[in-house]
């Protein structure tokens, strides 16, 4: 991949790699996820999608997404920074700890939206405040546990620092009254997750 | 004895002493029914265990002494050379709880007693299986991950034999011996008693690991609730052809409709049905290759239906043509099937019509009005899995993100994916309706289904996705991209075309019971059905509080 070579702010990276990890997303939610403002991603799109890296689809569902050979070049990119930076011994080990904490933020996603009641699953209608107090506690419970897999991550590869920082926000916005935020808005802590659950596996080259 | 319980009819004590597990099969064998001769850890060694952070003074060597009785019970010996003795252990809490180990099998079988099991049985392939099983379901619950991952194991007994397939074995043994020996933090013992002990604290353990606490915060459970284990003699579904293990209904727990219902696997063991890692055969296929196991096992729903007076649940386990029961509880039906068991059972006197309408909630009711494909039975049921977001959704099948987006334009689509991950959202965006192969009710395509309010069946084990050629398998059909199927998240079904679909309003169940409302309230006015059923109640718990 010769474009990979061309001088480049550096951004491209993050930019190709949100892609990656989040699937088909606009302007606005690569900026969110990478930190960087909107102009500097659209700014970086449009060179990736030159180098035939990315693609845009229009309609409903459209966005911008990465081409095969996005997908290769990223695979190709994050391999060769996790080895440069000697990172694969740690992110293997925080994947292993990540793996433990899986199954029980889906709980606790399933038990936000759903419970049971006089033995019937029904949609939580959010209208038992102690209820959701309670589940949300949990949420920070489990949060304090990944916030040290991120921190060792972040540690390895600074580029995992921005799912500590998004994560921390879907929490607080959650816990501030904005429930959209624990799984069902494209920045809520599940999609967070998810995305991060994603990245894990592509830095490390498992295939789902 | 402090802290062991023989299991017996004899046994009276509560379920929060013996868990909800042995407490049914006290109750199994109280209405003479076969069970796997065992004993059970009470929850007060479990609080002791985890107060004190080691097996209670004493519990060794009632655990000896228990496995005493079971050696003279059933003529065998516990880790022994010759006619070895394997028992299952399992967790049995008095409520059942995600993130807890449930079950290790086949305990018992060292190397030295997997060898008296293969000359035994001269089947040495059966014996090595059994001691595999046994590993992997024991890695499991030391590394408190619940759910056993046999994936190396072999599937059924069928196509036995070959040499290869006994070094395979060999392979994955050693493996399963390290990855438990790493998990435990310690090597497992080649002694049936060491085993035992490691196995009783792995369940214990498992009660407070994060997720069962999580758990336990969120539904208002104590901890110091604490788990039973049930330690029992095998059983071997695994032993031949005319052996196997299944789940059972005795009424269908999607519709209420007085007939036997649930699965039933050949030549498995437990696990293996609840793991959904096989495909599994639906129960009538017992009873066209095992109508004696059959019958029996009609005859036990029908006496366990007695003794709970309430549609029931069982596990069950066959080995040579011979049935075992291995749990027992109340089926716990849901909405419109819950409505017609009651009404059914008051019609067969078995509960009066007073205790059927207090036994329906009013949510009950109100759930029963959830779209549902009317009759399954009747249905082209294609696959079944685990409903995560209740209704109906009818689409054409895609097996693509990008085929969804693109089919969404003309008309409803339901994705059918392995699984999901971020790459899916636009495709779930753009669906109806949601199937995935792996995955339970809290995996992500269940979690960003129900936030979509799109109904999904996720789990559809044996599910195939193939992407290239476009089409899914499952159950030995292949269906193309663009046939319309009908997904119910409730029941968790896959029809193909469309079914019926009700919304059991209208029903002659719901319609009977709330004519038996109106008799106790005496009031006929107009209302809405919740009301009527409400005033019932209202009017039962004045005359009879409890």
């Amino acid at each position: 991949m010769t474009q990979s070579d061309a001088p480049r702010s550096g951004d491209d990276l993050p930019v190709l790699h949100t892609l990656r990890c989040g699937g088909y997303a606009g302007v606005a939610r690569v900026a969110a996820a990478t930190g960087l403002d909107e102009a500097a991603v659209e700014s970086e799109l449009i060179d990736l999608a030159v180098d035939g890296l990315v693609t845009r689809l229009a309609g409903p569902f459209g966005g911008w997404g990465l081409t095969d050979a996005g997908r290769a070049a990223d695979a190709e990119r994050v391999t060769r920074e996790l080895d440069s930076a000697g990172a694969r011994p740690v992110v293997a080990a925080a994947y292993g700890d990540f793996l433990v904490l899986n199954p029980e933020l889906l709980d606790l996603c399933a038990a936000w939206q759903l419970r049971s009641l006089d033995g019937v699953a029904v949609a939580n209608d959010h209208g038992d405040p102690a209820y959701d107090a309670r589940v949300l506690d949990r949420f920070a419970g489990l949060h304090e546990r990944a916030e040290a897999v991120c921190a060792d991550l972040a540690a390895a590869l600074p580029r995992f620092g921005r799912y500590r920082v998004r994560l921390a926000g879907a929490l607080d916005r959650a816990r501030g009254g904005e429930l959209e935020y624990v799984a069902d808005s494209t920045a809520s802590y599940h999609t967070v997750w998810a995305e991060l659950h994603e990245d894990l596996l592509a830095t490390l080259g498992i295939p789902r | 004895m402090r802290w062991v319980r023989p299991l017996t009819a004899r046994l009276d004590e509560t379920e929060e002493a013996l868990g909800a597990k042995a407490h049914g099969l006290v109750a199994l064998h109280r209405l003479g029914l076969p069970v796997p001769p065992g004993f059970v850890v009470t929850t007060d060694a479990c609080r002791a265990f985890l107060d004190g952070g080691r097996l209670p003074d004493g519990l060794r060597e009632e655990l000896a002494a228990a496995m005493g009785g079971l050696e003279a019970a059933t003529g065998r010996r516990f880790g022994g050379a010759r006619t070895p003795l394997a028992v299952s252990v399992r967790s049995g809490a008095r409520v059942s709880m995600p993130g807890m180990m449930s079950t290790v099998l086949n305990l018992g079988l060292t190397a030295e007693a997997t060898a008296g099991l293969a000359a035994e049985t001269g089947d040495a392939r059966f014996a090595v299986d059994s001691r595999l099983r046994f590993l992997s379901t024991l890695a499991a619950a030391l590394s408190g991950t619940g759910a056993a991952d046999a994936s190396t194991g072999p599937g059924t007994a069928a196509g036995r034999g070959a040499d290869d397939e006994e070094a395979r074995l060999a392979g994955a043994i050693a493996e399963f011996e390290r990855a438990a020996g790493r998990r435990g933090g310690r090597a497992v013992p080649d002694d049936a008693a060491g085993q035992l002990e490691l196995a009783v604290e792995a369940v214990f353990s498992s009660w407070d690991t994060p997720r069962a606490r999580a758990y336990r915060e969120i539904h208002g459970i104590g901890h110091d609730l604490g788990t039973a284990v049930v330690v029992q003699a095998m059983v071997f579904g695994n032993r031949d052809d005319r052996s196997g293990t299944g789940v059972a209904f005795s009424r269908d727990p999607n519709t209420g409709e007085d007939t036997p219902f649930g699965d039933v696997l050949f030549g498995c063991q437990g696990e293996d049905v609840v793991s959904g890692r096989t495909p599994v055969l639906p129960l009538r296929e017992l009873g066209s290759r095992e109508a004696v196991v059959w019958g029996a096992l009609v005859d036990a729903l029908d006496r366990v239906e007695g003794h709970y007076r309430d549609a029931c649940y069982v596990e069950f386990t066959f080995q040579a043509g011979e049935l075992w029961l291995l749990q027992a509880r109340p089926g716990r039906f849901v909405g419109a099937a819950a409505v017609r068991v009651a009404v059914d059972l008051a019609d067969e006197h078995v509960i009066t019509r007073e205790e059927a309408l207090l036994r329906v909630s009013p949510r009950q009711l109100r759930h029963a009005r959830t779209p549902r494909i009317a009759d399954p039975a009747r249905a082209d049921v294609l696959a079944r899995g685990t409903g995560a977001c209740p209704g109906v959704a009818v689409g054409r099948i895609a097996t693509t993100t990008e085929a969804a987006v693109r089919m969404a334009a003309d008309g409803p689509v339901v994705l059918a994916r392995p699984e999901t991950s971020p790459d899916d959202m636009r495709g779930l965006a753009a669906a109806a309706g949601i199937v995935t192969a792996r995955g339970g009710a809290a995996s992500h395509a269940a979690v960003v289904a129900r936030s979509m309010g799109k109904p999904a069946v996720v789990g559809v084990t044996g599910l195939v996705v193939d992407s290239a050629g476009a089409s899914i398998s499952v159950g030995g059909r292949t269906i193309g991209e663009g046939a319309f199927v009908t997904v119910d998240g409730t029941g968790g079904q896959v029809a193909l075309g469309s079914p019926p679909v009700v919304t059991d309003g209208s029903d002659a169940h719901p319609r009977r019971l709330l004519a038996w409302a109106d008799d106790v309230s005496g009031d006929r006015s107009d209302r809405d059905e919740v009301q009527r059923l409400g005033a019932a109640h209202a009017v039962l718990r004045r005359e009879r509080p409890d």
